[in-house]
Parts: structure tokens; C-alpha cells; sequence
């Protein structure tokens, strides 16, 4: 249908996206703006910085810190001394790095790391076998096993935390940080996987029943048929899963932070940050920096798998 | 008026009923192999989730020392609980915070999603820009926000004081609890209306366009249009994704603690209470029922009123 076009009424629709954009993006910006200015920058309501301030990016990614805080006496005695092993070189600088101590963030980064990639393996590992069992195997209680699923829903993270946390500490998980570390590790696991095993299970639904039968009368096996149709065949879908998943334990706080209290080395990068905050280290461009760096790499991998991750999304399969 | 279509996931040449009597062998190798493939999954989210749950009910009962020993006090702690004022003064902050926010997230979300669903140049852009506040994890934004809001440096004083004068002079909106509440709202808006538009925008990709042309064919106008088309096709989504908001509203935490410390709604409340200072675990734990069981009535209510199942 042909309509005419009125001027006025498209520049206001045109004021109307900008506006909406607008609002979703304008603390990224403010973000992107504050970690790039010089302290004496921060009162300035303009976005775009004076002057450029990198520090605080260096900083945290320890890039350029290595000789900094070096006394000139230390780096020649290191010159005139080729017999020492790089060991014993990294030991003597360390002495004088203390970046390390403000804000270890590469540390807090490496532990959400593996902590958010071992947890959506596990929880995605597990939600394959359990979603091909209810999508397309017929036994009984299972319709209780699917809905059970949907009902994990309502329980919010504070109901879980207490129980949890006593279990945890008279079971001596606590005590040791590896134990908290498995310990936040299963946690992470169980509140991503009613998601996964939901997610997948309306993605298998979809994969068409006659290659599987046309597999099982050449003799495959059900293993056979998962292993060599099902995942290959969603290896999208299972691929979205697991950033969903990955992207529920990065941005985890609550049990992390009752978890992790006594264990500074085991901090991730929510706790990290929020601790950052409170202390006398404080300083916007550090803090803003951090906040970039953190949000980063998630919005990097939504992003790359985003058409395929709303259609999920849009299945019905979401938690928060 | 057309039915309102709930689209329910189907079984492509689904297997009819198990006959328990007469089952053959296959069927019985079939659901043996079901519940093999099931039970991890099963079995961890009765030990971590429903377990847990029951288990926090337990724990509701006793007071807890810190030798470890667990006394049975009875109802003491719900006693205690329900009688302090700083309960209530919490059960009101989430109620506010829960109704505002839920209203804001989805008027917005479905005012972006009618806007979404026109046609635009760089339309694809524009949609996966808005959904960033929802993608970022929370951490990373609340200081962006705490610093909009800075008293010195906050560009939120600098138009509203400097630039337009409203205020008389400048203020931290978020250092006060009656105000820092109303900015703990905006940001729930903010960083969850991108799931509520998107949910209703795929709904409203699948509606007819023929619908609306018969429509305009009659004359109706574009108010009538999204009266009597739009909104009962999107009906049963946003009732639906309201009950979510909802539910997920009342159980937030890292939302309302992260941006202030300023706002105790339940959960940051029940945390403050079980963690932090004295740390009264019984007293958390009775907390944290009696915040499932306000939530259970409402959804019950919500289920038979507004969804009429």
C-alpha cells in the first residue's frame, strides 16, 4: 500500500529512535567518555575528553607497568647481571610492581574466566543428555521432569543462598579455596542449567525425527544418534546455550561475593570491581576503565551470536 | 474477534502413549534410557535447588551459633521478623520498586517494539544497539550510572541544576533513601526493557498484515487499529512477560544493591541481615520464605485473574 509521506511526521519518528537509542546507550558513552579523562577532565559535562588519558587502561592490563615503579639502580645491576634466570629476574621486578595490589585485574579476569567457561561446559554437557531425553524419549514423569524445569523459575538467588552456603560450610567446602572455588563452580552450574536444558529442549524438537529413524534402521544406537546427528546438527543452538550460559556466571555477584569473602586470590570480576569501589583506590577513570573491560568481552560475544541468541531467547528459554 | 493463538511446542511423528500392559521391549529399553539421560540433570537440581529450598524452610526454625549448633526456637524468628519495622519498611520499598518498575519495562518495551516493527534504514543496527543495557552484566553499568547522578560531577545536576535551574542546589539522588529508589527504578527500566521489546516484537512479526489492511479498507484509524488488532494479538505475551517482570522484580538483588546501598527491598534486606554485621542466618532464612511465599500468592492471584488459566 502506497501512502504519502509527511515531512514532519517522519522527522519526528526519526527524533522518536534517536531518543530511544539515545537512553539505552548515553552510560556506555558516559562510560567510554569518563575512563578516557584526566581527573581534572571529570566536572566537564562534555562527552568527549580534553585530552586523552590512557593510564588507567595500561594499568589494569599491565601493559608498560613493568618498569615503572623501578628504581634506575635496580635496572642497571639487572643489565650487568646476564647470568641471572628469568625466575630470578621476575622475582627481583616483582618486588616492585605494585599495580598488582590496587587492582589485580587480570587475576579477577582470569577467574571469571574459567569459572564462567567450566561452568557452561558442564551445565551445557549435562543439558544435552537430559533435553534429547525429554524432547524425544517417552517415559513416564517426564512431563513432571519438564515442567519441574520451568518452576526453578520462581526461586531467586536469595532463597538458595543461605541453604546453600550452610551446606556448603558444614560440608568444609568452604575452608579451602579450591572447595570454594568447586563450590561456586556447581553453583554456576545449576542456575544455568534449567535454562540450557530448556533451551535445548525446544531446539531438539525441531531437528526432524526421520534422520533418526532413517539412523536407527541402519542399526546406530540412541548414543550413536545424539553424538552423530543431534549435536551436529544443533551444534548452533548449543553454541548460544553455552554463551548464555557463560554469560549468567560472568555476571554473577550474590553468591560470589558470600563465597568468596576470605579468598582474595579467588575473586572474579564482579566482586572485584564492587570491592575496587569502596576502597581508598577508588578513582572514576580506574573504575570506569574496569567497567569497560568487563563489559567487553560479553557484549563482543553477544553480539557475534545475537540473531541466533533472540531467536532462543525468544523460544521462551531465559533467566535472570 | 480471532482466538488468541498460545503457540505450544509439538513432537514431530511423536510416539503415541506408552500402553503400560503390553509394552514391548524397545519401549522399556527406551525409557530406561530416558531417565539414564535425564537423571544428572535431574538429580542435581533436586540436591542444589529443590533441597536447598526445603532446607531453608528447616533452617527458618532454628537460630544458629556460632559453634555451629543449631537451636529450635518455633516460630521465634518469624515472630521477630514480622514484628520488626524494618520489615515492613521493606515489603514497601518492593512493592514500589516492583510496580514501577514492571509498568516503566513494559510500557517502554512495547512502545520500542511498535517503533522496532516499522521500517527504518539501519533498522538491524538500531535493534541490536538497544539491546546492550540488557547484555552488559550489571557490574560494569552501576558505576556509569552512579556517576551520571554524581552530586559534583553528574551531568544529571549539571542540566537539572546548572542548565534548567530545577533544583536550587546540587544534591546526591542517590544518597537519599526516598530518592535513590525512583533512580533504582529508572535503572531497572533501562537495563530490562530490551527483553520485554524484544519478546513483543517477535509477536508482533507474526501477526497477519492482512488484518491491518483490511482494516484501513473499513477506514479505521491508526488508534483503532492498534486497539482492536495489535493489543489482543500481544495480549497474552505481555501478561505473560509482566507475571516474569514480576517475579523477577521481586527477587531482584544485584540491580537495587549494586547501584545503591541506600534502597533495601527484600532481597538486599534478607542479605544485610544474613550476612553482614551480626549475621543472623535464622532470621535471613525466615526472611527469605516468607519472601517466596508473598510471591507464590501473587502468582497464584496473577494466574487466575489476568491469565485466567
Amino acid at each position: 500500500m502506497v501512502k504519502k509521506k509527511n515531512p514532519l511526521k517522519s522527522f519526528g519518528f526519526f527524533l522518536l529512535i534517536l531518543s530511544i537509542v539515545a537512553f539505552s546507550i548515553f552510560p556506555f558513552v558516559q562510560m567510554l567518555s569518563l575512563s578516557l579523562k584526566y581527573q581534572w577532565d571529570w566536572g566537564n559535562p562534555s562527552l568527549i575528553p580534553r585530552k586523552i588519558n590512557l593510564e588507567a587502561y595500561k594499568e589494569l592490563l599491565n601493559i608498560g607497568q613493568d618498569l615503572k615503579n623501578v628504581p634506575e639502580s635496580v635496572l642497571t645491576l639487572l643489565d650487568e647481571t646476564p647470568e641471572l634466570t628469568s625466575q630470578q629476574r621476575a622475582a627481583i621486578l616483582s618486588k616492585y610492581q605494585s599495580t598488582g595490589e590496587v587492582f589485580p585485574f587480570l587475576r579477577y579476569f582470569g577467574n571469571s574466566l574459567l569459572l564462567s567457561l567450566s561452568a557452561a561446559l558442564l551445565s551445557v554437557c549435562l543439558a544435552i543428555f537430559g533435553a534429547y531425553s525429554f524432547s524425544r524419549l517417552r517415559y513416564r514423569g517426564r512431563s513432571v521432569i519438564q515442567r519441574g524445569v520451568l518452576f526453578v523459575y520462581m526461586f531467586g538467588g536469595i532463597l538458595l543462598l543461605i541453604p546453600l552456603y550452610r551446606l556448603f560450610a558444614s560440608m568444609g567446602l568452604l575452608s579451602t579455596p579450591t572447595g570454594t572455588f568447586v563450590g561456586l563452580l556447581v553453583v554456576y552450574m545449576v542456575q544455568t542449567l534449567p535454562v540450557s536444558l530448556y533451551m535445548l529442549g525446544n531446539y531438539f524438537r525441531t531437528v526432524p525425527f526421520s534422520l533418526e529413524e532413517a539412523a536407527m534402521l541402519e542399526g546406530a544406537s540412541r548414543m550413536g544418534i545424539i553424538m552423530k546427528i543431534i549435536i551436529p546438527l544443533s551444534a548452533s543452538a548449543i553454541a548460544t546455550v553455552y554463551i548464555y550460559s557463560f554469560m549468567i556466571a560472568w555476571n554473577e555477584y550474590l553468591f560470589a561475593s558470600v563465597f568468596l569473602k576470605n579468598y582474595k586470590m579467588l575473586y572474579t570480576l564482579p566482586i572485584g570491581l564492587k570491592t575496587l569501589f569502596v576502597s581508598k583506590n577508588a578513582i572514576w577513570d580506574r573504575i570506569m576503565s574496569a567497567s569497560m573491560l568487563t563489559a567487553v568481552p560479553v557484549m563482543a560475544l553477544f553480539m557475534s551470536i545475537q540473531n541466533k541468541i533472540t531467536g532462543g531467547m525468544a523460544a521462551g528459554g531465559v533467566k535472570e | 474477534m480471532r482466538e488468541l493463538k498460545i503457540r505450544k511446542p509439538t513432537l514431530p511423528h511423536d510416539p503415541p502413549p506408552i500402553a503400560l500392559a503390553g509394552m514391548n521391549a524397545r519401549a522399556l529399553r527406551e525409557q530406561r534410557f530416558g531417565w539414564a539421560l535425564v537423571s544428572p540433570s535431574v538429580f542435581i537440581i533436586l540436591a542444589l535447588i529443590l533441597y536447598p529450598v526445603v532446607y531453608n524452610i528447616y533452617l527458618s526454625f532454628f537460630e544458629f551459633k556460632l559453634t555451629g549448633d543449631n537451636i529450635f526456637v518455633g516460630l521465634r524468628n518469624y515472630v521477630g521478623v514480622i514484628t520488626d519495622s524494618e520489615f515492613h519498611l521493606a515489603i514497601r520499598s518492593t512493592l514500589v520498586y516492583v510496580f514501577f518498575s514492571t509498568v516503566g519495562t513494559t510500557l517502554l518495551g512495547l512502545g520500542v517494539a511498535l517503533v522496532m516493527n516499522k521500517k527504518f534504514p539501519l533498522r538491524g543496527f538500531v535493534r541490536s544497539l538497544i539491546l546492550l543495557p540488557y547484555v552488559a552484566p550489571v557490574i560494569s553499568v552501576v558505576f556509569s550510572w552512579q556517576f551520571i547522578f554524581d552530586p559534583v560531577n553528574g551531568i544529571f545536576m549539571d542540566v537539572f541544576h546548572n542548565k534548567l535551574g530545577l533544583f536550587a542546589e546540587r544534591f546526591s539522588l542517590i544518597g537519599s533513601p526516598d530518592t535513590a529508589i525512583w533512580v533504582a527504578i529508572l535503572f531497572g527500566i533501562w537495563k530490562n526493557f530490551p527483553f520485554t521489546y524484544l519478546m513483543i516484537l517477535s509477536r508482533l512479526q507474526a501477526i497477519d498484515e492482512t488484518l491491518y489492511e483490511a482494516a484501513e479498507v473499513d477506514g479505521a484509524s491508526g488508534w483503532q487499529k492498534f486497539k482492536s488488532i495489535t493489543l489482543p494479538e500481544v495480549y497474552f505475551v505481555v501478561s505473560a512477560l509482566i507475571l516474569l517482570r514480576v517475579i523477577w522484580n521481586f527477587n531482584k538483588f544485584e540491580e537495587v544493591y549494586l547501584l545503591t546501598s541506600n534502597v533495601k527491598v527484600l532481597s538486599v534486606y534478607t542479605y544485610l541481615k544474613a550476612f553482614t554485621g551480626t549475621m543472623d542466618l535464622g532470621q535471613g532464612s525466615t526472611l527469605a520464605v516468607l519472601q517466596f511465599v508473598i510471591l507464590i500468592g501473587f502468582i497464584l492471584f496473577y494466574v487466575k485473574k489476568v491469565l485466567k488459566w
